[in-house]
């Protein structure tokens, strides 16, 4: 394509829109707009339109996280001779070996 | 009834009087922003939010501008939202992934046709389109306005709030853009 294609491609795309008619919304919008808004005014939905919010859904997992590291600090530094604890008996339970055997039963 | 007075009736939440106002100005807020989201489904979706804003807030309208300059920059304004709004959602849309939300088609098609073209000029006009996409906001915005919408510079200003002379600027700076990118999009074809 020469220099002179070109610019008369230019051209045409340029005034390609000159004569353009303004496109119009598929027929009833009226009515999709009415069950928008009816929809919208409902509690639920702007209850639910404020927590999925971009800002707000953040703050939630900022929250969850917060708690989230607060309960494993807690544990760490007031846990340790609960789960010592915890882990004797497990232990205990684990190596007693009471086993009871046909002929047992019998006696 | 004349326009004030069909104003003063949405102002009072009158069902009939609000639907007449839809009615005269759908085509309006639609043509304006299919122009500037080039998609069919966005641009129903925002005059959708254009009318509600208009039902929410008309007693705010005090008449100091025309009442279609109002509409225009509210239709202005949740387009370059709605357009926002989508790019942050395409930067999230690895995150949606994760949790198996992504069904969603968020790639607009590479060409977007108006249904205002005639068909003789459609593939030229989705050729400009494309360009039309890479212009920045408010270029894209006034071209828009100044094609499409057959406003004058004038009016280009009052929705824009800015002056003739810089909406001159604007569409200047539009059309040699709009220029270089067709360029190079003939060179490498």
């Amino acid at each position: 394509m020469n220099e002179k294609d070109i610019n008369r491609k230019i051209e045409e795309a340029m005034h390609s829109i000159d004569d353009i008619s303004k496109a119009s919304p598929v027929p009833f919008f009226f009515t999709r707009l009415e069950a928008r808004m009816s929809l919208e005014k409902n509690a639920w939905y702007q209850l639910y339109s404020f927590f999925a919010r971009p800002a707000m859904a953040f703050a939630c997992i900022c929250v969850i996280i917060i708690l989230n590291l607060a309960v494993i600090f807690k544990t760490v530094n007031t846990g340790d001779t609960y789960s010592k604890q915890g882990s004797d008996i497990a232990s205990v339970d684990e190596y007693s070996q009471v086993t009871t055997g046909l002929y047992e039963l019998d006696k | 009834m004349n326009e004030q007075d069909l104003i003063e009736l949405v102002k009072n939440k009158d069902r009939t009087a609000f639907k007449t106002l839809v009615d005269t100005w759908q085509d309006m807020v639609y043509n304006t922003a299919i122009g500037i989201l080039q998609n069919a489904e966005d641009a129903e979706d925002v005059s959708q939010e254009v009318f509600m804003k208009v039902y929410d807030s008309i007693t705010s309208f005090k008449g100091e501008s025309k009442f279609s300059t109002w509409l225009y920059r509210i239709t202005v304004s949740k387009a370059t939202d709605h357009i926002r709004k989508k790019k942050r959602k395409k930067r999230f849309a690895f995150i949606q992934s994760l949790y198996g939300k992504n069904d969603e088609r968020d790639i607009d098609p590479p060409d977007f046709y108006h249904p205002g073209i005639a068909l003789e000029n459609k593939e030229n006009g989705a050729i400009l389109f494309d360009a039309i996409e890479q212009l920045s906001p408010n270029q894209k915005t006034a071209f828009v306005l100044n094609k499409m919408e057959q406003l004058s510079y004038k009016e280009i200003s009052e929705v824009m709030n800015l002056s003739e002379a810089a909406v001159d600027a604007l569409l200047q700076r539009a059309k040699d853009k709009l220029r270089k990118l067709l360029r190079n999009y003939y060179l490498l074809k």
